[in-house]
């Protein structure tokens, strides 16, 4: 008799598929693995034509969950993303339309071009899990993520997101442009028919269980205090800083340190870990003062140099 | 040296209080470190800082010596503004500082500190810090070194301790006698020479002896040796810290900077001896044992390379 042992997928094998579509980018594939094991939500920026959307959507076809896009747009409204409800005349009752947050994956495109209200409607989905539609409360599917994207180039018609949205995210991704024999390998894989996705790579039970095993990867105290040491240096007195990260962000660096040391297999977290989730962590989270602006500064340069400056354990 | 004219005129014989007074006011500026002087910060290209002991594993009372290395491009003759950190916790009996001209360019200094732990536990030493103007950037700038841990015991030396360190006595006697003999050796053969080639040019002086000091045992053996007859987290600790040293670590330096240099790169044995004490210095307890077992034939491969990275200084 022939026994089949099913081999449970590894969160590496979500990122080798991710890698045999999206030519390069490692950095915006391994954060969009991270955060999803850590559970939070991603806010990648960058240029137009940068495969923004095509890995969120590679991601969402690998997960092999429900994915939803909205384009947002300045004439957006609260209801287009959450739903609605819609008075039935046949019934002569109202019946609620849901909107297409209820998803698990959710990419959320051009994010700053929707005014604020439609923004925090999102963002409140984001952090409650649950969306409020008329007088009844409906959970949203497990896992949800939300995946936004943001182009930093045209900001005429835009609408910044305010610290507190921002903090929302778990990382703020900068996505930038391919090297030359990156671009050739695009050029060949993309030059003729649309690129293959990966299908159902992993489910969603997969995902669900690798955040339990994520909860469980060990994190010693040196690094835990390390991880805290970088978050209260963004606090520190600064000639750029107007306010530091909040402990939202000591949390979010923690949880992305376990899904990194989790997707390379191990049990345990060093401070490589720690210290390569710091500046998607913190740089949305940092308040630079108008000084900064006054003189251009380039916030990654400040949020490095503090990273630099934090003694490694 | 001509005596001061001030002080020449000074001819009473009650005062001999003010003519002092006045030789020291006199000649000040040039024995008398001028604390105006010394606020004014060197501009250096720091190279290297760092911070070693001959000893990681030890019992209280018994001496170390603590080794600061600077290595910066600039050729000079002492180097200022170098503060040791607190050592409260032990004896110090004294210190030794030279700046020589290095071969590789600019200057190597060495401050070498005699002390002994007070207490037993981790006694953790915080890094040596320099104030000088970065050349890079002419800003003014502390430069740390990396920190020092070392595993203080309390019980007296056990009889395998004892006989270690008979065996290395004598293992370290031999090698004086035979570093003696090496010029004694010499000269015979040189005199010879010059007897049966009485024409030959005037003969040279013989090389200096060496000097008598008894030849250190490398340190990173003898930890390794000490990690291996007891598996302990502050053992592994202390490789760890030796191994980052040889390979002229900055603080803020993860595994992952490391391996990408090319002394890990270019030697498989160092790159592999990093990650696994890495892996052992920050496993969950339950596995610390097995870690270590994992890390030893790594660290002992490094060990017995011909060419150790890094020899001791």
């Amino acid at each position: 008799m022939t026994v089949t042992q099913q081999i449970a997928p590894r969160p590496a094998d979500l990122l080798e598929a991710l890698r045999a579509t999206i030519v390069g980018q490692r950095a915006v594939l391994d954060a969009l693995v991270h955060a999803l094991i850590a559970g939070g939500h991603i806010v990648l920026e960058g240029p137009p034509g940068l495969a923004k959307t095509l890995a969120c959507r590679a991601l969402a076809s690998a997960v092999g969950g429900t994915f939803k896009r909205v384009q947002f747009t300045p004439d957006l409204l609260p209801s287009d993303i959450v739903g609605t409800r819609i008075f039935d005349q046949r019934s002569g009752d109202f019946t609620t339309s849901f909107g297409p947050i209820f998803a698990n994956m959710v990419l959320a495109d051009e994010i700053n071009r929707a005014p604020a209200k439609v923004q925090s409607a999102l963002l409140e989905a984001m952090q409650e899990g649950q969306v409020t539609i008329g007088p009844h409360t409906f959970s949203l599917p497990d896992p949800f993520v939300v995946t936004a994207t943001m182009n930093p180039l045209d900001s005429e018609g835009t609408y910044a997101l305010p610290l507190a949205q921002l903090d929302r995210f778990l990382v703020k991704v900068l996505v930038d442009y391919p090297t030359r024999d990156e671009e050739l390998r695009i050029l060949e894989r993309f030059g003729g028919e649309p690129p293959a996705m990966p299908r159902d790579v992993v489910g969603i039970g997969d995902v669900v269980r690798w955040r339990g095993d994520a909860r469980a990867i060990y994190v010693e105290p040196r690094l835990s205090a390390y991880a805290v040491q970088l978050v209260a240096a963004t606090r520190a007195a600064h000639d750029y800083i107007d306010r530091g990260a909040s402990p939202r962000a000591t949390l979010a660096l923690v949880a992305l340190a376990r899904a990194r040391a989790l997707v390379e297999g191990r049990t345990f977290v060093v401070p490589d870990d720690v210290r390569a989730g710091a500046a998607p962590v913190l740089r949305h989270r940092v308040a630079l003062n108008y000084r900064a602006l006054a003189e251009r500064v380039d916030p990654e340069e400040i949020v490095a140099s503090i990273i630099a400056g934090v003694p490694t354990p | 040296m001509a005596r001061d004219p001030i002080v020449k005129r000074l001819s009473c014989a009650a005062c001999p209080l003010l003519r002092a007074g006045l030789a020291a006011f006199a000649l000040g500026p040039v024995f008398i470190p001028f604390p105006a002087l010394t606020q004014v910060l060197a501009q250096l290209h720091v190279r290297t800082f760092t911070l070693s002991s001959d000893r990681y594993a030890l019992h209280v009372g018994e001496q170390l010596h603590l080794t600061i290395v600077v290595h910066v491009d600039e050729r000079i003759g002492q180097l200022d503004n170098v503060t040791l950190p607190d050592l409260s916790g032990f004896d110090v009996y004294g210190d030794e500082r030279r700046c020589a001209r290095a071969r590789r360019g600019g200057t190597d200094c060495t401050e070498v500190v005699l002390i002994a732990p007070k207490e037993t536990g981790d006694r953790t030493i915080d890094p040596v810090t320099l104030d000088a103007v970065d050349a890079r950037n002419h800003r003014p700038s502390r430069f740390a070194s990396n920190r020092v841990t070392l595993h203080v015991t309390g019980e007296p030396f056990s009889a395998t301790d004892a006989a270690r360190q008979v065996s290395h006595v004598a293992l370290d006697t031999l090698v004086v006698l035979g570093a003696a003999a090496i010029p004694f050796v010499l000269g015979l053969l040189l005199l010879r020479a010059t007897r049966r080639r009485p024409a030959s040019p005037p003969p040279v002086a013989a090389p200096p002896a060496p000097s008598p000091l008894v030849r250190p045992v490398d340190p990173l053996l003898r930890l390794v040796v000490s990690l291996r007859d007891e598996p302990g987290r502050a053992r592994v600790l202390a490789v760890r810290d030796e191994l980052r040293r040889r390979v002229g670590a900055r603080d803020e330096e993860t595994l992952g900077d490391l391996e990408a240099r090319d002394a890990a790169r270019n030697k498989p044995a160092l790159g592999d001896a990093l990650r696994a004490i890495e892996y052992a210095a920050f496993v969950e307890e339950a596995r610390l044992v097995d870690a270590v077992r994992e890390a030893l034939p790594a660290l002992e491969r490094l060990v017995a390379a011909a060419d150790p990275v890094g020899a001791a200084p």
